[in-house]
């Protein structure tokens, strides 16, 4: 039972390394331009497929395809932010986040017509998914990697953010906007960095479903989207710390939810989640790390 | 150094001002008093580039340029980098940034290192506050202590023109003193002030020149003194029988 527990443990963390990276993106970018930005999911859904171009097609190394899919995840995320959001700043709130939602049907049904619904199979090297030896439970070299990977990039994302000029500018901008503009900081070029960021790292969990589950599909994007949303608000959407933590309780919770119970409950994991998210909303409104909400006109 | 001409602004739906006339030479300090909702804020608001003139021309000329810029034309980034800072109204520092933080954002345009560092202690040894402070959050600090924050990081941007926005609001009178004294060594140092107030008292001891603002109008401007003396502006804002 024990190493049960355990490896239920370690799955919750592998899956929670992938809710947590992307909401990150959610509350950087929420907390500059207060905007859910619903179409985050799916920059994951385009680092899933970037990396399969990159591995499979053109056949690069690993470290490579971490790299295009940062850059493309980033390009994404610049993309959007200048053809659906730039033109809504200064605009009411729901504006932003129905925009969001078009945003995230329309990359879904394009991604459809070009690569058809049919899920594929992503073939990762494979001593990717060698054993490591000698433990009581089963744990692959890719889970390993995943977990460092994501937990390096998150230092590197604290790091940016607490010891940088840009990092400054975005905490300082998040807080207040106009203000901001009068020391000088130009905010377009802040928002332009939070969506390059959240979304770079948003393409790095795709790659990481892919190398988990070996399967991919146009719309796989959407319901981890929307499970790391709630990642975010449980941690306190714009606190990228509460992100962090709110990732990793969702992905234990949620990971322990489906092994603890009976197998007929199995099929209630998404409901939980939500369930969750109904909680939290009732008895903490602002998430575990986050402030006080406030509305900005 | 500033000239604001005919400049008509408005506030969403609302026209807020009616024809501005305004001048700061090199060099002064003026006071722009008047009461809640005369349109003092706004003033600031459209030098500093928040706020775009439908007509008139606010015109900025830097020491030693000869040409006069449109601040009207200019970004409020670009108009920061032109040498003009805004002291906002309420302090609005950078609650959850350090105290340290909040003074090296206001040399967020600047690359000189070495001056940067050097002001940095200037600014410290003005407000020794802010030297002890200097990792806290700026959210746990006093009004008056957040007040010097807020000057000290106008400051840091070595702006020719500093804009201030009721920097006596919500402080203590002896406080106020203080910070109106460091306010004139400011000054004295080469830095030229415009200085919005309801405070007109205080405000017109330290100015050197003053306008009054009524509704969106400039209705009265002279120099502080005289202005002191004005029977009418000591009863409608000095509160003299």
């Amino acid at each position: 039972m024990t190493s049960y527990l355990l490896q239920q443990i370690v799955n919750g963390l592998i899956l929670g390394s992938m809710y947590a990276l992307v909401a990150i993106g959610f509350s950087m970018i929420y907390g500059i331009v207060r905007l859910i930005n619903f179409a985050h999911g799916d920059i994951a859904m385009i680092g899933a497929f970037t990396a399969l171009a990159v591995m499979i097609v053109a056949g690069l190394p690993l470290p490579v395809v971490i790299l295009a899919v940062l850059v493309v995840g980033a390009a994404m995320g610049l993309a959007i932010e200048f053809v659906a959001f730039r033109p809504l700043r200064g605009a009411p709130q729901v504006n932003g986040f129905i925009t969001s939602l078009a945003v995230s049907i329309l990359i879904q049904n394009v991604a459809i017509l070009l690569l058809t619904a049919e899920p594929r199979g992503v073939a990762f090297p494979a001593f990717l998914s060698e054993r490591i030896p000698g433990l009581p439970i089963n744990i692959d070299l890719v889970d390993i990697l995943i977990v460092v990977l994501a937990v390096a990039l998150m230092l590197g994302l604290v790091t940016i953010v607490n010891r940088t000029r840009l990092g400054m500018a975005m905490r300082a901008t998040a807080e207040n906007l106009d203000v901001a503009r009068l020391m000088g900081i130009n905010v377009s070029r802040t928002i332009m960095a939070a969506f390059a960021i959240g979304s770079a790292l948003a393409g790095i969990a795709g790659l990481m479903w892919s190398a988990r589950y070996g399967q991919i599909d146009p719309i796989m994007g959407f319901l981890p989207g929307l499970k790391a949303f709630v990642a975010a608000v449980i941690g306190g959407v714009g606190s990228i710390p509460g992100a962090m933590l709110g990732g990793y309780l969702l992905g234990l919770a949620e990971v322990l939810f489906v092994g603890l119970l009976p197998p007929e409950y199995a099929g209630y994991r998404d409901a939980f989640v939500f369930g969750t998210l109904i909680l939290v909303l009732l008895v903490l409104p602002n998430g575990l790390m986050g402030r006080a909400a406030e509305d900005r006109a | 150094m500033l000239e604001i001409g005919g400049a008509q602004v408005w506030r969403g739906q609302t026209h807020v001002l009616h024809g501005i006339d305004l001048a700061v030479a090199e060099g002064e300090i003026v006071a722009l008093i008047g009461a809640n909702g005369a349109g003092k804020t706004t003033v600031l608001m459209t030098i500093c580039g928040l706020l775009r003139p439908r007509q008139g021309a606010v015109r900025y000329r830097a020491a030693g340029s000869s040409e006069p810029v449109d601040l009207a034309r200019l970004t409020p980034e670009a108009i920061v980098g032109q040498g003009i800072a805004l002291c906002p109204e309420g302090r609005q520092v950078f609650a959850s940034l350090s105290v340290r933080e909040n003074l090296m954002i206001g040399a967020y345009l600047r690359r000189d290192r070495a001056a940067i560092a050097a002001d940095l202690d200037h600014v410290v040894s003005r407000f020794p506050i802010l030297g002890e402070r200097a990792r806290q959050p700026a959210g746990s600090l006093s009004g008056g202590e957040q007040m010097m924050l807020a000057i000290g990081r106008s400051l840091m941007s070595r702006p020719r023109l500093l804009l201030l926005d009721e920097p006596s609001l919500g402080l203590a009178p002896q406080i106020v003193e203080a910070i109106f004294d460091i306010l004139s060594d400011i000054n004295e140092a080469g830095t030229t002030m415009l200085l919005v107030e309801q405070n007109a008292s205080m405000a017109l001891e330290l100015a050197h020149r003053a306008y009054v603002m009524e509704t969106g109008r400039v209705t009265l401007s002279g120099r502080a003194q005289d202005l002191a003396d004005n029977p009418e502006i000591r009863r409608a804002y000095l509160g003299a029988a």
